[in-house]
């Protein structure tokens, strides 16, 4: 699979699994993509941990000190999976991986060249040490325990924005 | 879990669910909807045949070694830095937990889905302990606060429609009347998030459990089985020990097949892998991990005929094709497990004695060994059963004695055309006589017998 092949089939399952989706090329574009995203003035959970992240953390005003308080977090993830649509956030270096999970909006900045071919190729790269915490994310939260019916945002975000840089 | 087993009143409850609408209309609009799925998830995945053939493998092979399984496993938790517990029986299960969580001060526990904790009715022992036990599945949620148990393994409310959902939720929280899922899995995120947030301890179950690694894996959709165990300061989890994998490296089959075959999806929202507690340098994790790991009768079904059964993945494919469950659902059945697997289980978990009319709860139609994503032969394990069932005396004896006659008559056509002349005109005395039961309920035999229709 070409990493162009991969990027594809990302963004198209992701999608499938009702994530939104916005492709950029450089952290200018990405800063405009997070305003066209977030709600602004949304008080906003970003560790500022990556490169990436310290560039997003300056564009929102509002600042939530924790993510329990958070509206929206943004940051970035450790990686993705092309074939099932999926981010994989991991607590290695001291990431919160609950973060993600609290407030009502996630979004997901991942990598380009983060993204994992199949399920195989990730688990492969962490099975042999894997950190405290790895949850693969594949779209918002969901149940579909009254009648089988479909609904978003049971405990998780409601609302999962993939940005890929 | 109510401990109240009704398994020997399988016929009993089968005759009042059938009599109960709304109940089979849910079931037949749940099933349906199920099959549909199943079938387009599976549509797109090209060597479904190959990939069955190797998670069945996997687990053959976890089966053959299981004790060694085991112990590797909770060597690599142990490394982790979890602490391991070994439970012998339901009753040392739900005492380690409940001396886990009381040494520790906790009273208000949140708890992920988790079958095993049905098993070993791990809520009620917890509770008369003093504990506040919230299930935070919205399934379970809705359950719990009927006082009910769970009628499938992965949708537990599956028997309850909107409007008795809304009617709950309206009576015990307070809310006004809504029957729109949406509205309603909202109510009960508010409800449950302050539980979390202010919850001492979480308890969860587990899909699987990797020995090379002493991770365990969490498969769900709705968040809450992150929330239990990320948020509180304590994580126990429950799991028997047939949950095993050998390696982190296997996970990825059995990603493909369970959401598939549970949910038809291609992939579940989540799937947590958590590999021992929070560790110098975390921000994520449960400060400390306890892993128990129920053996309650499972190292003798390993030595039994119907070990086969333990390869099992609690996906839920074979009661959502099967005529019976479909029919009747899950509560007749009486037990923690419902549908093929659960006559099965059932039976060997709970002994023959308290279980025997289970094992003819079947039509033996073969649908669900068709579905069964790991290839449980469930239609072989269930006649094994029908076989030690007479074995060990549990059959009604006129069965055996019509059945041989049947047998002789079968044999000689005059005999046979005989017996279908007197079938005919007795029928309506039979069915009379037969009333709501099973008897009561047979259809008509054919005025042309089959035979005589032949060319």
């Amino acid at each position: 699979m070409s990493d162009a092949e991969m990027e594809r089939i990302f963004l198209e399952n992701a999608a499938t699994a009702a994530a939104g989706t916005h492709s950029v090329s450089d952290t200018g574009d990405l800063l405009a993509a997070l305003g066209r995203v977030v709600a602004i003035d949304s008080p906003v959970f970003c560790p500022g941990m990556t490169e990436l992240e310290k560039a997003a953390a300056a564009l929102f005003p509002v600042r939530a000190a924790d993510y329990a308080a958070a509206a929206v977090t943004v940051e970035e993830v450790f990686g993705a999976v092309a074939e099932t649509g999926t981010i994989v956030c991991s607590s290695e270096g001291g990431r919160a991986v609950q973060a993600g999970l609290l407030p009502a909006h996630h979004v997901a900045i991942v990598r380009r060249e983060r993204i994992f071919g199949t399920l195989d190729d990730l688990f492969a790269a962490i099975a042999f040490a894997p950190p405290t915490n790895v949850t693969l994310v594949t779209g918002p939260s969901r149940t579909a325990d009254i009648e089988l019916t479909l609904a978003i945002g049971v405990h998780g975000p409601e609302k999962l924005d993939i940005i890929l840089v | 879990m109510s401990p109240e087993q009704t398994s020997l009143a399988f016929r009993a409850n089968s005759v009042c669910a059938l009599e109960d609408s709304a109940l089979r209309a849910a079931m037949k609009q749940a099933t349906d909807t199920f099959g549909t799925k199943r079938a387009d998830a599976f549509a797109p995945v090209a060597d479904l045949e190959a990939l069955r053939d190797r998670a069945s493998a996997i687990r053959d092979d976890v089966l053959a070694n299981l004790p060694m399984y085991v112990d590797r496993f909770v060597a690599s938790a142990t490394r982790a830095g979890a602490v391991v517990h070994r439970a012998e029986d339901a009753a040392t299960a739900r005492e380690i937990v409940r001396t886990i969580l009381a040494d520790r001060g906790a009273r208000r526990i949140v708890k992920g889905k988790s079958m095993v904790s049905e098993e070993v009715d791990l809520n009620s022992h917890l509770e008369a302990a003093g504990m506040e036990v919230v299930e935070t599945d919205l399934g379970e949620y809705i359950i719990q606060m009927e006082g009910e148990t769970p009628s499938h393994i992965i949708v537990p409310a599956i028997h309850k429609n909107r409007r008795q959902v809304g009617r709950l939720f309206a009576d015990r929280l307070g809310v006004p009347y809504s029957d729109d899922p949406q509205a309603l899995t909202k109510i009960a995120r508010k409800a449950l998030r302050e539980k979390f947030l202010s919850a001492d301890a979480g308890i969860s179950g587990a899909n699987f459990a990797a020995t090379d690694t002493g991770s365990l894996v969490l498969v769900t959709n709705e968040g809450n089985g992150r929330m239990v165990t990320t948020v509180p300061p304590l994580h126990v989890a429950i799991l028997s020990v047939e949950k095993m994998l050998p390696s982190l490296a296997d996970l990825p089959a059995f990603l493909r097949l369970l959401p598939r075959s549970a949910t038809g999806q291609t992939i579940t929202s989540y799937v947590s892998v958590i590999t021992g507690p929070r560790k110098p340098g975390d921000a994520t994790g449960a400060k400390e991990l306890h892993i128990v790991l129920l053996d309650n009768g499972r190292t003798e079904i390993l030595a039994g005929e119907s070990r086969d059964i333990l390869k099992c993945i609690r996906c839920g494919a074979c009661m959502n094709v099967c005529p019976v469950y479909r029919t009747v659902g899950g509560h007749a059945y009486g037990w923690t497990y419902p549908g093929p697997m659960g006559i099965i289980l059932t039976t060997l978990l709970t002994g023959m004695k308290k279980s025997h009319p289970l094992v003819d709860a079947s039509t033996l139609c073969g649908a669900c060994v068709d579905v069964c994503p790991v290839r449980v032969p469930l239609v072989d394990l269930i006649l094994g059963l029908r076989k030690r069932k007479v074995r060990e005396g549990f059959a009604d004896p006129r069965e055996r004695r019509g059945m041989e006659a049947f047998g002789k008559a079968a044999a000689k056509p005059a005999l046979f055309a005989l017996g279908q002349r007197l079938a005919g005109a007795f029928w309506p005395l039979v069915r009379a006589l037969g009333g709501k039961d099973v008897a009561g309920r047979m259809p008509s035999p054919a005025k042309t017998p089959l035979r005589r229709r032949l060319p």
